[in-house]
């Protein structure tokens, strides 16, 4: 097993990159996070509640918009596809009832992309949302897997892997339900692939869900003294 | 639409016609006992989810399907006679017209042998009220850019093969899908056009002239372009978190807490080329794998239908000809 060794020295198919995030990095924004996942990092700002445009305003609910920003170049409709799927995720879990008439905006800047940019930026904003103190009903998570040419399963690829990849997939989990919020997968897969690449993202995103436990309490922690622990 | 919903429906609980059953919970012993009634299609412009959730509880949909049946597709090939490959797709209401367009491009640098396909959706304003003139739509390119992803990720047409001279000519094809008319269910119709127009695209003879550095083709398209495998698209949507429903309406979609699209292989339903699922209730993963199960059945339906286009369409001279 140890004898594979990936493109960026990992020992295993199913390890992941170490991944971390740092927030409250900007002064304006009302919450802001950068998460970094291997050399993929994405920084991501969150506004509001906040005044909404008349044409996007909703009567019982908050609208939420997502602007998604490439490392570099002009926005393309593959900047389009990121910021639909991450604002369909998060809309099913921010309570946007609690805001009508208002907007949430998130903002997402690539400041490198090493591979699995949608779920690296997915999770930023995730943490983002919770750093601006934006109710949620659960903490979405994503992680990317794809099988290349040999069949072999590897978990959380760089760019140079998925260039040989016959298949990506990216799933999103939850903390609270038992199913898939979101999947993107491409290339070609059977059905047996398919599922063992949702169950290696299902237990995979746990330790994603880990680090959101631990950045939040960190977050309680500072705000509210230690006693805020107990 | 209602009044017809409600008499196609195979009415298990009078579900139409009896006025107190479609009335709301909470309105409904105030309703009968006032003599207040309420015909089914104020009813559904009134609660329109609600509307949608008595049809299901009752395991039938407003227009008198089954939960899991499909809207058969209906393919045409070739109503585009000046196009090098069209079809004509609809599923239910929903119609769409897809042209390719074949024109000569130089290819980039680091793949001087590498032609393109270009898909692109439109969404008009003419197809439904839910669309404005200006810039397409966030749907309309986030749907293209989807397609162009499967396309690509599962090669399904070898870009060599549009090479014309490496290095100076190659084809590009441009692959407009319109849509006339949205009944819901954009998607699947779409991608159903865009395989079906592929598969009849025809290339003209062309030839590279180094003097000149040019290219001239000739006037008839007759070479086919060789496509590798075809791709048929399968939507679900799940209503309540819990119901799985077959091709969502226009209706029905506004109200789905959230699809699931499924492109599988026409020959061997075991091999998908994409799924995707943006966002809303979480799905589990056995509903997942029943959800493609009923899209393997649905794959052989599309095939026979595609193959019921083709013969029609060699039946038809001037069409073959093109």
């Amino acid at each position: 097993m140890s004898a594979r060794i990936r493109s960026d020295q990992r020992k295993l198919p199913s390890e992941m990159r170490p991944f971390y995030c740092s927030s409250a990095l900007l002064s304006r924004s009302d919450g802001s996070v950068r998460f970094k996942s291997g050399d993929s990092s994405v920084l991501c700002s969150v506004f509001g509640p906040m005044e909404v445009k008349i044409r996007d305003e909703k009567l019982d609910k908050a609208t939420v918009e997502v602007v998604f920003k490439a490392a570099a170049g002009n926005s393309t409709t593959k900047e389009r596809l990121y910021e639909r799927v991450i604002r369909e995720t998060l809309e099913a879990s921010i309570l946007t009832a609690l805001h009508p008439r208002s907007a949430i905006r998130i903002t997402l800047q690539v400041l490198t992309d090493d591979g699995g940019i949608l779920s690296t930026a997915l999770n930023a904003a995730t943490l983002a949302l919770v750093d601006a103190g934006i109710a949620l009903r659960s903490l979405p998570a994503g992680v990317t897997c794809m099988i290349d040419q040999e069949g072999v399963l590897l978990l959380d690829p760089t760019i140079l892997e998925l260039e040989a990849a016959r298949s990506t997939h990216m799933f999103v989990f939850d903390n609270i339900s038992d199913g898939a919020l979101s999947n993107i997968s491409t290339g070609s897969f059977s059905m047996d692939e398919y599922t063992s690449c949702y169950d290696t993202c299902f237990s995979a995103v746990a330790a994603v869900q880990q680090l959101f436990r631990s950045s939040v309490e960190g977050k309680v922690r500072r705000e509210h003294g230690p006693e805020a622990d107990a | 639409m209602a009044p017809a919903a409600a008499a196609a429906a195979p009415t298990p609980a009078g579900n139409g016609t009896s006025v107190s059953a479609m009335a709301v919970d909470g309105d409904v012993a105030a309703a009968a006992s006032q003599g207040f009634s309420l015909d089914p299609d104020t009813f559904q412009k009134i609660h329109p989810a609600e509307f949608h959730r008595r049809f299901l509880s009752q395991g039938v949909r407003a227009d008198g399907r089954p939960l899991q049946k499909f809207r058969k597709a209906k393919i045409s090939l070739g109503p585009v006679s000046t196009a090098n490959g069209s079809a004509m797709v609809r599923l239910g209401d929903t119609t769409i017209i897809c042209g390719v367009k074949a024109e000569v491009a130089e290819p980039k640098p680091a793949a001087p042998r590498s032609g393109f396909i270009v898909p692109n959706l439109d969404l008009p304003p003419l197809c439904s009220p839910n669309y404005r003139p200006g810039p397409p739509s966030e749907l309309a390119q986030t749907v293209s850019e989807y397609m162009d992803q499967v396309i690509k990720s599962c090669d399904l047409v070898n870009p060599e093969t549009l090479c014309i001279e490496p290095g100076h000519a190659v084809w590009v094809l441009y692959v407009d899908i319109v849509c006339l008319n949205h009944g819901g269910n954009v998607v699947d119709a779409a991608m159903i056009a865009l395989a079906a127009a592929l598969k009849h695209t025809r290339l003209p003879q062309a030839t590279y002239y180094e003097t000149e550095s040019t290219v001239r083709v000739t006037d008839t398209f007759t070479i086919p372009l060789s496509v590798k495998r075809t791709l048929v698209p399968v939507t679900f949507g799940v209503f309540d978190a819990a119901v799985v429903i077959a091709d969502p309406t226009a209706e029905e979609e506004a109200h789905l807490s959230t699809t699931l699209t499924y492109v599988l292989d026409a020959e061997n339903g075991e091999a998908a080329y994409g799924v995707l699922k943006s966002g809303g209730s979480a799905v589990p993963r056995d509903m997942l794998v029943a959800c493609w199960d009923d899209a393997r059945k649905r794959a052989v339906d599309v095939v026979a239908a595609l193959a019921e286009a083709e013969q029609a369409g060699n039946r038809r001279p001037d069409v073959a000809a093109v």
